[in-house]
């Protein structure tokens, strides 16, 4: 939709942006689970993040952290792993070997309330290579076709990163393009030559795809005409203490593969 | 079927029961171009007896033997009188002179409000094509659509959105024809220009409640358009060169009085300098209009009519988009007897919609075509009875989308979505009624049916249907489907039919002053499958079938209706209530591009609207105008299917995007001399419904905001001033080549009105922050406008 949204920016080139001053009112706080597991097979240590922060007003600039929680992963097949808060909301654990087709449940308490979330490991293929043109309404845009081979005969989704000064997130499913070498399409107006990028492949689940989807379309240029209704996006956390009291937020355990690329 | 020709055959005896009067007939017609006239007041003002030409300006009258006095009169136009002697059936055509330019000249009006003072018919707006080309516009392009804003009741979903709103309607339940044809998508450039080229436009009617039973496929509103029928007097150019877009429009006699020919095309040429700085991207529309009218004898006429229209974009490669509406038309106006006119109806129509993503590597086309059948039969019984009956039958084929890889490079694999067909048909009648000297009604009734046909792998779902909720997780999901059914195309998979009856009454109080009362039910089988505030191109039409019921409306509106001074002001005041079932919503992050399953991803819901308007019209004198209020509440909820599920935005009703409590304009035209006319207008309208985030959180490295409840926030105010003069250096001159200028100032005093807030973090400094969209600020234009 940003495309459209450019072409009628061209068609009425007296369009204007401004910010503007709004009152907002304030909703209550809750808590907001980052639990993005990643393995990667060619690292030796797969180090594993989880944050917890709380919503908070939309013009504040720092995002609150949710301390004093307990984080543990307990497997279907009877593992325990007991996360640790090293910094404020921030919780790790060294070694969590990634196992296919088992469930893993993840257990917060937090305010005296419990909060889960289940999961299981979904493994995504390598990275193929990079094409690089230039395009864009001006031309001088670099596009990036990051290039690999879908698996056959299974849906999958993925979620790809490229990574430069700032990062941005695409995600795909194959629906129309089950079991071909297909490609990820990013573009970047500042990539200089020489720039060494970076692009990540993650395999997600159908769930956690829908998730990104609305989450998405929400975070993006609200308002206007194609845009769609704004809405409340519940992640897989459930609050079991108080359900009403959810939590924002996923839960996921996905294979990770990544390629470096010098813009040329 | 057979009640139905049961039905003809009772007026047809009760008919020649009744035949002590005398029928007199023709066609009213402008005597400049021998263009027919549409709603030319007919009266015989001794015996209080009066009717309105139809579409085709043809009129009929029952008159008792002997001597009478008729008057002929049209908004614009000089009034006739003529003393007629009827001593059998009659055949009297009519040739009006459009009203001297001069300004002393007191136009008649007197009988043409008398009328609408006393008929039935209520909440329609005629707009005279002469008006819309005067008013002030953005660009200068003379819009169709853009006009109709400036009546109470519709608005749309703000600046540069497409289509209307009516009522506190959607923009889908609009039923637009244009020379009785379905246009689908009636936008260009995303809703910047409507695709009606006003040259070849005769007149148009919007029905906005009291909707006739002729009538039905959408629930909202009608706007129905007829194109000119060509010059066949003379031959005659005209055209415009404005900011964005010129147009010529060629008309003339093929035989003279006989036959004619109208060709006139339309196109945007902004493209043409981007290419000059040499730029690939490239934006423009163009359309076509054709029409040939055959006049074979008094009885018979034969018009053939086509549209054909395109958008297209380009954004250097990797981006080409191209959509866009067709129709042709074959009608033949044939009078069966004196008193029963009829109409014959072929007419094709589609919607094409193309893309290309190159950096996706697809090609995708979707549309819908349809064949139409139409017989419409007007009846004058006699001179308290005017009936209208007749069948039609749609006939559809719906594309939502096929897929294919745009290059050898493309991973994408080659897929259709399933097409889907149908079969509409209805049967109606519709009485006008002169029940007594105070009391007149026009009551009907439609019976509409739906067929759906049977198609190629019909998703099959469990006995919860195609939408699961899951309570785990507090949200709706897609159901896997168990199998799926192939049905061939003959065989009907689901059938609809529904009753729809239309009643509208007038009391006449005084002869200036009338209260009329009016009911319809109306049935829609196709929803639009959009959940953007405002529809966008791509958009696919679904049928109504196994898991998408039919929208079903009832309205009721009341009215009030005053003439003053010699007719010089009216009023009108209506107040309505709408309330509509299975109006669709979509669940969160529903996926419509490409869904080949959209019932997976709908709920269906209700929508209501309740207002009121007042129109204070002056319709005489140099300074003539109006000003619209309309004050309205347009809601939309979908409750939870059991009382476990939280339905969507809770089951609490919301406003819908295009909710507008206060609607007022104001339009004004000033003849200053026979060189200079000056038009302004004013618009005030609240702020369009909106969601403020109450919070922030971030993921995965976005910022997202979080939401409360749809839509309880609003835009700021939305006003507007527009200006624009048209200089004609030689008002006198009748024949030869005639120009005019038009220049205009849209947005006088530059207001910066917003076209949406968006609540998002600045890319360079992180910071959330709320930016104002605002499209046009000030937008000076001068358009050319030529004829020989």
């Amino acid at each position: 939709m940003k495309r459209i949204c450019l072409l009628l920016l061209l068609l009425s080139l007296i369009s204007c942006e401004e910010v503007v001053d709004v009152d907002l009112e304030e909703s209550a706080p809750r808590l907001v689970v980052e639990a993005s597991l990643l393995w990667n097979n060619e690292q030796e240590e797969n180090k594993q993040v989880i944050r917890l922060t709380t919503t908070t007003a939309f013009f504040e600039d720092k995002i609150p952290a949710a301390t004093g929680a307990t984080v543990t992963i307990l497997t279907a097949t009877g593992e325990e792993y007991v996360f640790n808060e090293v910094t404020d909301g921030v919780f790790t654990h060294e070694n969590i070997p990634p196992v296919l087709n088992v469930d893993h449940q993840l257990v917060i308490t937090y305010e005296d309330e419990v909060y889960v979330a289940t999961a299981q490991f979904v493994p995504a293929p390598p990275l193929g290579y990079v094409e690089q043109s230039l395009g864009g309404f001006s031309g001088d845009e670099v596009e990036f076709k990051l290039f690999y081979r879908d698996p056959a005969g299974v849906e999958n989704y993925y979620l790809f990163r490229y990574i430069n000064e700032k990062i941005s997130l695409q995600i795909y499913e194959d629906e129309f393009t089950d079991g071909n070498q297909t490609f990820a399409f990013f573009s970047d107006e500042d990539a200089e030559p020489g720039d060494m990028v970076g692009f990540q492949i993650e395999g997600i689940s159908e769930g956690f795809y829908e998730y990104m989807y609305i989450l998405r379309s929400q975070s993006g240029t609200g308002g206007g005409p194609f845009q769609t209704q704004p809405s409340i996006v519940r992640g897989n956390i459930v609050n079991t203490t108080n359900p009403e009291n959810f939590a924002f937020g996923y839960f996921r355990l996905s294979e990770k593969n990544m390629l470096t690329y010098e813009v040329e | 079927m057979k009640k139905f020709f049961l039905l003809f055959v009772l007026f047809t005896i009760y008919d020649l029961s009744a035949q002590e009067n005398y029928v007199v007939n023709g066609v009213i017609k402008d005597a400049e171009n021998n263009e027919t006239l549409a709603g030319v007041n007919i009266l015989i003002p001794e015996l209080q007896r009066g009717t309105v030409s139809n579409e085709y300006g043809f009129y009929s009258i029952k008159l008792p033997e002997g001597t009478h006095t008729i008057e002929i009169s049209y908004l614009g136009y000089q009034t006739v009188s003529q003393q007629i002697n009827v001593d059998g059936n009659l055949q009297l055509n009519f040739d009006l002179s459009a009203a001297a330019q001069d300004l002393q000249e007191v136009v008649i009006t007197e009988d043409i409000e008398r009328l609408n003072i006393s008929r039935p018919e209520m909440s329609v707006n005629k707009l005279e094509i002469a008006t819309i080309q005067k008013l002030p516009v953005v660009f200068g392009e003379v819009d169709v659509i853009k006009s109709l804003l400036l009546l109470p009741g519709v608005s749309n979903a703000g600046e540069a959105s497409s289509g209307f709103n009516v009522r506190g309607g959607a923009a889908d339940q609009n039923l637009i024809l244009l020379d009785e044809a379905t246009v689908y998508n009636a936008s260009h450039l995303f809703g910047l220009f409507s695709v009606f080229n006003p040259d070849a436009i005769k007149n148009l009617k919007l029905y906005k409640g009291g909707i006739p039973s002729n009538y039905g496929g959408r629930v909202s509103s009608v706007l129905d358009i007829y194109q000119k029928d060509g010059n066949s007097r003379e031959f005659e150019a005209n055209g415009g060169i404005g900011l964005i877009s010129s147009r010529l429009l060629a008309q003339g006699p093929i035989k003279k009085d006989k036959s004619s020919f109208l060709v006139g095309g339309r196109s945007s040429y902004a493209h043409l300098f981007l290419k000059l700085t040499d730029n690939e991207n490239s934006a423009y529309f163009y359309d076509l209009n054709t029409k040939l009218t055959f006049r074979l004898d008094p009885k018979n006429t034969i018009l053939f009519s086509g549209y054909f229209g395109r958008d297209v974009f380009k954004l250097s490669d990797s981006f080409d988009n191209i959509y866009g509406n067709s129709v042709f038309n074959l009608r033949w106006n044939h009078v069966l007897k004196d008193n029963i006119f009829s109409n014959l109806s072929l007419i094709y129509s589609d919607y094409y919609y193309g893309l290309t993503l190159d950096f996706v590597g697809f090609n995708w086309n979707s549309g819908i075509k349809n064949f139409n059948f139409k017989y419409d039969l007007d009846h004058y019984l006699n001179e308290n009875l005017n009936l209208d009956y007749g069948i039609h039958g749609t006939w559809y084929e719906f594309n939502p989308g096929e897929i294919e890889p745009s290059s050898s490079s493309s991973g994408i694999i080659s897929s259709k979505l399933i097409k889907k067909y149908a079969f509409e048909s209805a049967a109606y009648i519709s009485v006008e009624h002169n029940i007594s000297e105070k009391i007149s009604a026009e009551y009907g009734l439609r019976y509409s049916s739906f067929l759906r046909l049977g198609q190629e792998e019909l998703n099959l779902y469990p006995k919860e249907g195609p939408v699961t909720f899951n309570s785990r997780f507090g949200i709706y999901e897609t159901t896997d489907p168990i199998g799926t059914k192939n049905l061939e195309k003959a065989k009907v998979e689901r059938s609809f039919g529904n009753l729809e009856p239309r009643l509208a009454l007038a009391y006449i109080i005084s002869e200036d002053m009338s209260v009329k009362l009016s009911y319809n039910r109306m049935t829609q089988y196709l929803h639009l499958i959009t959940n953007t505030s405002s529809p966008t191109p791509l958009d696919v039409w679904a049928p109504s079938g196994r898991y998408i019921e039919p929208q079903s409306l009832d309205q009721v509106a009341a009215g009030y209706y005053k003439t003053f001074s010699g007719n010089s002001y009216s009023l009108e005041v209506e107040g309505f209530y709408k309330a509509l079932e299975n109006r669709l919503d979509y669940i969160d992050g529903a996926n419509l591009i490409a869904n080949d399953a959209i019932e997976q991803v709908i709920l269906p819901g209700e929508a209501r609207a309740y207002g009121a308007e007042v129109l204070l019209k002056k319709n005489s004198g140099r300074f003539t105008g109006w000003l619209a209020y309309t004050w309205t509440k347009s809601e939309q909820r979908t409750p939870g299917r059991t009382a476990e599920e939280p339905g969507i935005n809770d089951s609490q009703w919301y406003a819908t995007a295009y909710d507008k409590p206060h609607d007022l304009s104001i339009t004004g035209s000033y003849e200053l001399s026979q060189k200079w006319d000056f038009n302004a207008n004013f618009v005030y309208q609240t702020g369009l419904p909106t969601t403020y985030p109450s919070g922030q959180y971030q993921f995965e490295s976005l910022t997202i905001p979080v939401y409360g409840l749809r839509n309880s926030n609003r835009l700021p105010d939305y006003h507007r001033l527009d200006i624009s003069a048209t200089y004609t250096p030689k008002p006198n001159k009748r024949s030869g080549y005639i120009s005019s200028w038009n220049f205009g100032i849209y947005n006088v005093y530059a207001r910066k009105n917003a076209v949406s807030l968006s609540f998002r973090e600045n890319e360079d400094t992180g910071i959330n922050e709320a930016v104002r969209l605002s499209l046009f600020g000030i937008v000076p234009s001068v358009t050319y406008n030529f004829k020989f």
